[in-house]
């Protein structure tokens, strides 16, 4: 077998080894400017941790989004009638005489007396298995849907719902609606507002960074221009690189928060099979979501590649 | 072809390291640029590539006032320009091979054109076994070569020099001196800045001379 030439050695030296497989899958770009080194891989990660933070931002304030949706449309089809004990009637005859109340009533899409097993199932999370036993005074509930863009006429509905059944009281939600429409809103413009703060601060790292890492390279830049490539070629080739690191950046901190999101996912605490956290339901995100993230890693190889260009032009101006 | 007129600089507010130079350099010819350290040789040479400004004087390169010289034709009169740096300034990111290739690469060619012609100039001046090392594995007359390598390979009309020598063997030295000679002949102009006096007997070239700031010419 021939003994290897230098050149087989030096080709060798160039491809084998650990070092050379992450630089070439994290920061080679193909381009005039240096990839291999600290400050690409440095780079990147800084980026992917920003990106990382900024779709875990954007996710929550989508589903922040989504849970106040829901929470709204459903308190606003939906009301209660609470049927206490009286003396002129028992429970039973009260809710039968309201259902057949009801079952006359425009706007009224559906109703039904919730049996004693949906009563213990509510109460359980809150009083423990085993904890709702006969003895509790146990109001009867009638669950009510109602067509939103057409409700009932209340006024008329309780005075009649009165004669029929004394002891019965009409909850339409109005005031927890308002109550937690308030605080869902709230929790929503909290959510864009980390969104913002966070997108401000990856803009910001990731400008620092593009420049340090361009200082860094500043040898590169002054011996292309001093070989008589054009300011438009400099730059082309440095914002390519700048791209190629700003996007990969990106794309490792948009798989991370999408993993991080389906293990979210994952969880499941509720008998609807709703997700929760900490015993409040999280709808998480949505397929049609994710896409919606896709603009974090594009942004940020936005951002990157910007900067690059700018930092390049004011340099190559201050050479002759 | 470049003509300096009573050519001043000075770094700052210091005291002036160039002095009324003046001189003139026809197309075709070769040149010497000796003087002791701190003369001002390096200077001088960044004048010409257009590295630096002068603080006075008349500096025409290619029959183009530099001082008038919109700053998007600069470019243009660099690639006219091969410069052989003191310190060589190899992109340590690049291969033997690409440094060499740079010039052509920025000139917008085509590799298909030029891999030939490259390969062939990295085996004259003794790197063609090199071709895929970076410089820091080279030692520092490889590096030298590669650096000569990358200042005439896309034929400049001018070759600047910063003692290209100083780091080879008196044999190597000769070689790379007869490829000047050569390129000379086929129509560059050449300046060589040394301390080799060496060289300059064998090349019996005329001397541009600084001392102390001042240039005078012999030969």
């Amino acid at each position: 077998m021939a003994e290897p030439t230098q050149s087989d050695i030096d080709a060798a030296a160039n491809r084998h080894g650990l070092r050379w497989l992450l630089n070439w899958l994290l920061v080679g770009t193909r381009s005039v400017m240096p990839a291999a080194g600290a400050t690409g891989i440095s780079l990147v990660l800084v980026i992917a941790a920003m990106c990382f933070l900024a779709s875990l931002a954007l996710g929550a304030a989508l589903s922040v989004a989504h849970v106040t949706t829901g929470w709204t449309s459903d308190l606003s089809g939906s009301v209660t009638i609470e049927v206490k004990q009286s003396n002129e009637m028992t429970p039973d005859e009260q809710v039968r005489a309201i259902l057949y109340i009801l079952s006359g009533t425009k706007g009224v899409k559906s109703a039904r007396a919730l049996t004693k097993e949906d009563m213990t199932a509510l109460l359980e999370p809150w009083l423990g298995t085993g904890n709702v036993t006969d003895d509790l005074p146990l109001p009867h509930l009638i669950d009510l849907r109602i067509d939103a863009n057409a409700p009932p006429d209340f006024i008329a509905l309780s005075h009649a719902i009165a004669q029929a059944a004394p002891g019965a009281v009409i909850d339409t939600h109005r005031q927890w609606q308002a109550q937690l429409l308030h605080a869902a809103r709230a929790a929503e413009w909290l959510a864009y507002a980390v969104l913002l703060v966070v997108t401000a601060t990856m803009v910001a790292i990731i400008t620092f960074a593009t420049r340090a890492g361009l200082s860094a390279n500043r040898e590169v830049v002054e011996v292309l221009h001093l070989t008589g490539a054009r300011d438009k070629f400099i730059a082309a080739e440095v914002q390519r690189h700048f791209l190629h690191l700003g996007f990969r950046g990106g794309l490792i901190g948009l798989i991370l928060s999408v993993a991080t999101f389906l293990l979210l996912g994952l969880q499941s605490g509720t008998a609807s099979g709703e997700t929760s956290l900490f015993m409040l339901p999280v709808s998480g995100l949505r397929p049609g979501d994710y896409p919606a993230l896709l603009c974090v890693p594009v942004a940020a190889a936005l951002v990157a590649v910007l900067t690059a260009r700018i930092t390049v032009m004011r340099t190559l101006h201050r050479l002759l | 072809m470049i003509r300096f007129e009573n050519v001043g600089m000075r770094y700052g507010m210091g005291p002036e390291v160039l002095r009324d130079v003046s001189f003139h350099l026809a197309p075709g010819s070769f040149h010497f640029l000796t003087g002791p350290s701190g003369a001002g040789k390096t200077s001088l040479l960044k004048l010409m590539f257009m590295a630096s400004r002068p603080s006075r004087g008349l500096i025409t390169m290619f029959g183009r006032d530099i001082a008038t010289l919109p700053r998007n034709d600069l470019p243009d009169l660099r690639r006219r320009v091969g410069v052989v740096f003191q310190e060589f300034r190899l992109l340590d990111h690049l291969t033997t091979y690409e440094n060499v290739a740079l010039p052509l690469k920025i000139q917008g060619r085509a590799e298909s054109s030029y891999r030939a012609d490259v390969r062939e100039l990295l085996a004259w001046v003794g790197l063609g076994e090199r071709m895929q090392a970076r410089p820091p594995t080279l030692s520092g007359g490889e590096k030298q070569r590669a650096a000569i390598a990358r200042a005439v390979v896309a034929q400049p009309d001018l070759l600047l020099a910063d003692e290209p020598t100083g780091n080879v063997d008196p044999e190597m030295g000769k070689r790379l001196l007869r490829l000047f000679m050569e390129l000379n002949r086929l129509g560059t102009s050449i300046l060589i800045a040394t301390h080799d006096h060496a060289l300059v007997t064998e090349a019996r070239a005329p001397e541009l001379m600084l001392k102390g700031g001042r240039l005078t010419v012999r030969g």
